[in-house]
Parts: structure tokens; C-alpha cells; sequence
């Protein structure tokens, strides 16, 4: 049975009450024995601090992950954000699992409450760099941020240069940096993130840490990143290993 | 900045079946100008009818009698009608009014006045009023009038004035003579005898038979006759259509005889709606086929696209929000079609109608309700078969 999320709101209708209803009900993330299973008989020889456990993300936190090749790092991405489900155990969002929602209720929640940045980028190549970015910007209806802010925001992290170049002429940085602006525009209380700085060098990765830290802020948003190693980009609240 | 739903057509490419969507969309064409042309001269063929046998007249009276036959000869009772029979007629869906066909029990004399020299047995039937043709003033009796209006059948008339009296050398009558000689009726039965002045008030194309009021008639069976109730051996009906094929089965299965002229225009009206029947058949089996290839022309556009799709959906976009942009793009097709038919089918009942009315055949030179309303009943079918289509395709893959 699909169910739609309390929280749920209608598009192309806005309210005050809404918004700050918006403002104020967090997104609960909770892990309960999440096994995948093509990794299960590898996972349950060895412990770790997420697969097969009871955990709950507190919302509003910066949450890193650290996980090693191998282990099941985007593939737990893909889990969180639910394009995959081969996996034993649940991710419940506000206390029911993903399975339970509709379709619309899932478009609705990527919309405006969670938003990814994916290791392999997904940046259409027929569009633009910035219709790539727009896209996501005026998908819900009610843009949350202004086309100048989407400007403002290429200008930090250097990729004003490109804004009006085909997504395919791109190079594997500056989709990076483009995929990030994508998932900065729409309102969110979680970002998902998988190695979202693999192709940038140091100066770029702590440009794009900054502007993830403030808009986090800016929303009272968690995060939810995953890596290969230690870094110290982020001022982190939890850390976990894989 | 472009809209979300320009960023879409960016991205979901309808040009792949473009061969596949001009043809579902010639289909659909050709389908809906063969259905609106079928409608159309189906109601067309109606109003030629309608118009051409009763002008003034939305039905038909038909005298119903059975034929009589060698072996019925000499049986009274098997050319009258039973009550079983006539109930049965009555039930029929075609039968909008239903009445008896009343005949004397008693004798009946004519005499012509004067030096004319004219006397006949003759008989007089009665039918309710509701179905006589005639509209006279005098067209009423009581017990305390001697004088009985009468009608004649228009035939009558014209056998007198065009056969007999020709050939014999006798001098034509017109209407107006004939309803000016007063006519001295006797009837008797046995002993008793009354005499009457009889007036030809009217002539009936309608009934060929020698008409009195109804109340003359059942006074004078209650007075003259035998007290037994005859059943009828003609009844009349009226009909809304006397070329419904329905009814001339009807009247041929149970060997029964009317004027055929009123239904010679069955065979005609079987045929035209056999012709427009295949025609609309035709024209849903086309209807169907075009369903079919806008149905494969969808799912090829949404397969090819089958990626950018999922990734659309990945990034949050709502399936509803992709039905609505497919939609979008068709349903200004089917309008520019269910248009385009339309006014070709209006164009051709315009150019007909102009041709007819050479002819002195009158159809109404703009189109029926029943095409326009037809034009929309189809394109909100093909709405409704591509949207469930878009649906079914777009969920199978996000």
C-alpha cells in the first residue's frame, strides 16, 4: 500500500503555514538492518558500522561515512536515495520504509526534502550546464533559489565559463562542480553524497565544501557523505565506517 | 530561462517516430472522416425520408389487414384478427397508436337523389377519429341528427372519374359536386329499416374505405346489428417509420397485407444502412489501428528515451509531470485532426446538399448534432486510450 507522507505538500499552491510546517518537520532517516544482498556473506564476516544494524541519522547532522572499496558505498547511496532495493533489512523514511510510499510521494520528497549528488555525476548531455542546473531549479514549480543565485554559486566554485557549454563538451570536474550547483537549488533537510569531490583538486573541493556547508545552513539540513578516506572539509558531527 | 516543460522537450525526443506518428495520425484521420460520414448520411438518408413522404407529418398510418389466401376463401373467421394478434401488434415497438377498423352489421342501400338514377348496396366501416385525415366540422353524429357525414376514399373518386366514367360515356364529378349530393342512405336489418341523408364530407388518401363517425357506427350495430362483438379484420396503425425494416418483417412473417407503396422505401433504407454501416465499420476498425500504432509510437518514444527518463524521474521528477508533457504533445494533433475532419465532412455535406437540392432532395446543409458530437466522443477516446498508454509505459520504467 502506497502511502502518502503527512508532510507532504501541494505544488503550485503556497502557503505560509506550509512553509513553515516545511521548516519544522525534519526528515527522519533510519536504518534497520540494511543488508545488500549481493555484498551479504562479504558483510556479515566482518563488522561495520552500518550494514546490519539499527541506526538513526539525527536530522540536521553532518554525518560522514567512510568506506573503503568495495564495502558497498554507493550502493548504500542508492539505498538512501531508493534506486536500488536488492537489499534484506529496511530504510525507513519518518518511520515507514521506502516500499510504502507512491511514486509521486518519492518525486515530491526528491523535490523538496532530500537531494543527491551521485558519483557518476548524471548530468544530461543534450542540455546545457546551466539547463542542467535549471532543470532541477524549476522542477518543483516554486524555484527556492533565484537564477542569479544559481550565477553566484557557479562563480564560487569556477565554472561560470561553462554555464552555456552542452553537458557532453564537459569535463569530469566540471560536471562535478555542476552536479553539486544541481543539488543546491532545490529546498532539502537532507544531502546525500557520494565522493562528491573525486575530480576536483584541493582548492575547488574546499570551494564546493564551503558552499555545501552554508546552503546545509542556510536550510538547517543534515548531510549524508560518503568517501574513500579522512578529510577535514567538513566540520563532521558523526563519523561511521563501512 | 527556458520552463521545465521546454527543458523536457529538450530532453524527450518526439521526433524518433515521426514516420510511426504520421500514419497513426493519417489513420485517425481517415478513421474519423469514415465514422462522421457514416453518421452523417445516416441522418441525412433520415431526413430525405421524412422530408420526401410526409411533409407535414412526423408519422405514418398503415391499414393492416391479412392476405387473403385460396385455402382462406369462404372462412370468414381466418381474415379476422385475434385477440391474441392483436395484442401481439400492439406490443411492437414500432406501433405508436393502434386502433379498430370497425364494420357495419347491418345493410346498407345508397341512393343518389333525384333523377340520377343511381342506387348501390354499399358498407361503411369506422376507424377512431385520431386516425382519419380528413378535418371537417361536420365530421361529428349524435342520435338526433338524420344526416351521416361521410368520406370517401380518394380513390374511390378517381377510379369513377378516370375509368368508369370514360369508358361509359358518363360526366366526371369533381369533390365539390360529390360533397354537395346529398345521398339518401337506408340501412335495415330484416324488418327494421331507417333512413338517412347521407354527406360526402371529405376525401382520405389515407384509409380506402367508406367512413362514418365512430358513434354513428356503434349506435347503429347496437341498434341494427346482431349484439355480437366482431372481431376486426382490419386494424390501423400509426408508425413513425413505415420503411423500418423491422416492420416490414414484422408484416411478412405473419402474412400480413398493407398498402406496399407506404413501404417501398425499406429495401432502399436496408441498403443505404447496410452502405453506411460498412462504412463506419470500417471506420472503427480504422479507429482501432490507429490506437494501435499511437500506442506503438508512444512506447518507441518513451523506450528511446528510456534513460534520460529514469534519470528524470531519479532527479524528482514526477511521473505525472512526464504524462503531462507527453500529452502535451499530442493533443493538439488529435484537435487539428477532429478539426480538420470535421470541417471536411461539413464541406461535403454543404457541397451535397447543394447537389440534392437540384433534385428537389432536401437535406440541411450543415451538419447533424450527432457528427459534432461524435468528432468529440472520438477524440476524447483517443485522449483517454494514450494517456492510460503514456501512464502504463512511463511507470513500467521509472
Amino acid at each position: 500500500m502506497a502511502v502518502q507522507p503527512p508532510w507532504t505538500f501541494s505544488f503550485g499552491k503556497s502557503s505560509i503555514l506550509g512553509h513553515h510546517f516545511k521548516n519544522t518537520s525534519y526528515m527522519q532517516i533510519q536504518l534497520e538492518n540494511l543488508v545488500p544482498v549481493p555484498l551479504r556473506d562479504k558483510i556479515l564476516q566482518r563488522s561495520s558500522d552500518i550494514w546490519n544494524r539499527q541506526i538513526i541519522f539525527t536530522p540536521g547532522s553532518f554525518i560522514k561515512i567512510k568506506a573503503p572499496s568495495g564495502t558497498g558505498k554507493t550502493t548504500l547511496v542508492h539505498y538512501l536515495y531508493h534506486i536500488r532495493t536488492d537489499y534484506t533489512g529496511q530504510v525507513l523514511v519518518n518511520g515507514q520504509s521506502w516500499a510504502s510510499y507512491s511514486k509521486a510521494a518519492i518525486a515530491a520528497m526528491r523535490q523538496d526534502q532530500v537531494s543527491v549528488i551521485f558519483q557518476d555525476l548524471r548530468v544530461f548531455e543534450q542540455l546545457t550546464a546551466r539547463e542542467n542546473i535549471e532543470l532541477k531549479r524549476v522542477m518543483n514549480g516554486q524555484p527556492y533559489c533565484t537564477a542569479e543565485k544559481v550565477t553566484e554559486m557557479a562563480a564560487k566554485l569556477n565554472v561560470t565559463h561553462v554555464l552555456n557549454q552542452s553537458g557532453s563538451t564537459l569535463s569530469y570536474g566540471e560536471r562535478q562542480r555542476v552536479a553539486i550547483i544541481r543539488a543546491l537549488v532545490q529546498p532539502f533537510q537532507w544531502l546525500i553524497m557520494d565522493e562528491p569531490f573525486s575530480h576536483l583538486d584541493e582548492e575547488n573541493a574546499q570551494r564546493a565544501a564551503q558552499l555545501i556547508a552554508e546552503e546545509c545552513k542556510a536550510r538547517k539540513a543534515g548531510f549524508i557523505l560518503t568517501d574513500l578516506d579522512n578529510d577535514t572539509r567538513f566540520a563532521y558531527d558523526i563519523h561511521y565506517n563501512l | 530561462m527556458p520552463s521545465f516543460y521546454q527543458l523536457l522537450k529538450k530532453i524527450i525526443q518526439t521526433g524518433i517516430g515521426r514516420s510511426r506518428l504520421i500514419m497513426a495520425a493519417g489513420g485517425l484521420g481517415i478513421a474519423m472522416i469514415l465514422l462522421l460520414i457514416a453518421i452523417q448520411a445516416h441522418s441525412d438518408f433520415d431526413q430525405l425520408l421524412y422530408s420526401q413522404q410526409n411533409a407535414n407529418e412526423s408519422a405514418d398510418f398503415l391499414v393492416i389487414n391479412k392476405k387473403i389466401t385460396n385455402a382462406m376463401m369462404g372462412q370468414r373467421g381466418q381474415s379476422m384478427f385475434t385477440a391474441a394478434e392483436i395484442a401481439d401488434i400492439r406490443q411492437q415497438p414500432f406501433v405508436e397508436a393502434f386502433g379498430f377498423i370497425t364494420s357495419n352489421q347491418y345493410k346498407v342501400t345508397a341512393a343518389a337523389p333525384g333523377d340520377l338514377h343511381f342506387y348501390t348496396d354499399m358498407f361503411f366501416e369506422s376507424v377512431p377519429d385520431s386516425f382519419i385525415d380528413v378535418k371537417n366540422e361536420d365530421w361529428k353524429w349524435t342520435p338526433a341528427d338524420n344526416t351521416i357525414p361521410i368520406i370517401l376514399p380518394n380513390d374511390f373518386l378517381n377510379l369513377y372519374n378516370f375509368g368508369f366514367a370514360l369508358s361509359q360515356d358518363l360526366p366526371q364529378i369533381s369533390q365539390e359536386t360529390v360533397k354537395a349530393i346529398p345521398m339518401k342512405i337506408t340501412i335495415s336489418q330484416g324488418l327494421l329499416t331507417q333512413e338517412f341523408t347521407g354527406r360526402i364530407v371529405g376525401f382520405s388518401d389515407r384509409i380506402s374505405s367508406f367512413l362514418v363517425p365512430g358513434s354513428f357506427m356503434e349506435w347503429a350495430n347496437g341498434k341494427f346489428g346482431t349484439g355480437v362483438v366482431a372481431s376486426p379484420s382490419r386494424v390501423i396503425i400509426k408508425t413513425k417509420d413505415p420503411s423500418n425494416p423491422a416492420l416490414v418483417k414484422y408484416l411478412d412473417d405473419k402474412g400480413y397485407n398493407t398498402n406496399q407503396d407506404k413501404i417501398k422505401y425499406s429495401k432502399t433504407k436496408m441498403i443505404v444502412q447496410t452502405i453506411v454501416s460498412v462504412i463506419g465499420f470500417f471506420g472503427v476498425t480504422l479507429l482501432l489501428f490507429a490506437l494501435l500504432v499511437f500506442s506503438m509510437f508512444i512506447q518507441l518514444v518513451i523506450a528511446s528515451c528510456k534513460k534520460e527518463i529514469q534519470l528524470l524521474v531519479t532527479l524528482g521528477t514526477a511521473p505525472r509531470q512526464l504524462q503531462r508533457y507527453l500529452m502535451r504533445q499530442f493533443v493538439p494533433l488529435y484537435i487539428a485532426i477532429g478539426i480538420v475532419a470535421l470541417l471536411l465532412v461539413a464541406a461535403l455535406q454543404w457541397w451535397a446538399s447543394g447537389q440534392l437540392a437540384v433534385h428537389d432532395m432536401v437535406i440541411s446543409p450543415w451538419i447533424a448534432t450527432g457528427t459534432g458530437i461524435a468528432a468529440v466522443i472520438v477524440i476524447v477516446l483517443v485522449y483517454f486510450v494514450n494517456r492510460i498508454n503514456v501512464r502504463k509505459y512511463i511507470n513500467a520504467i521509472s
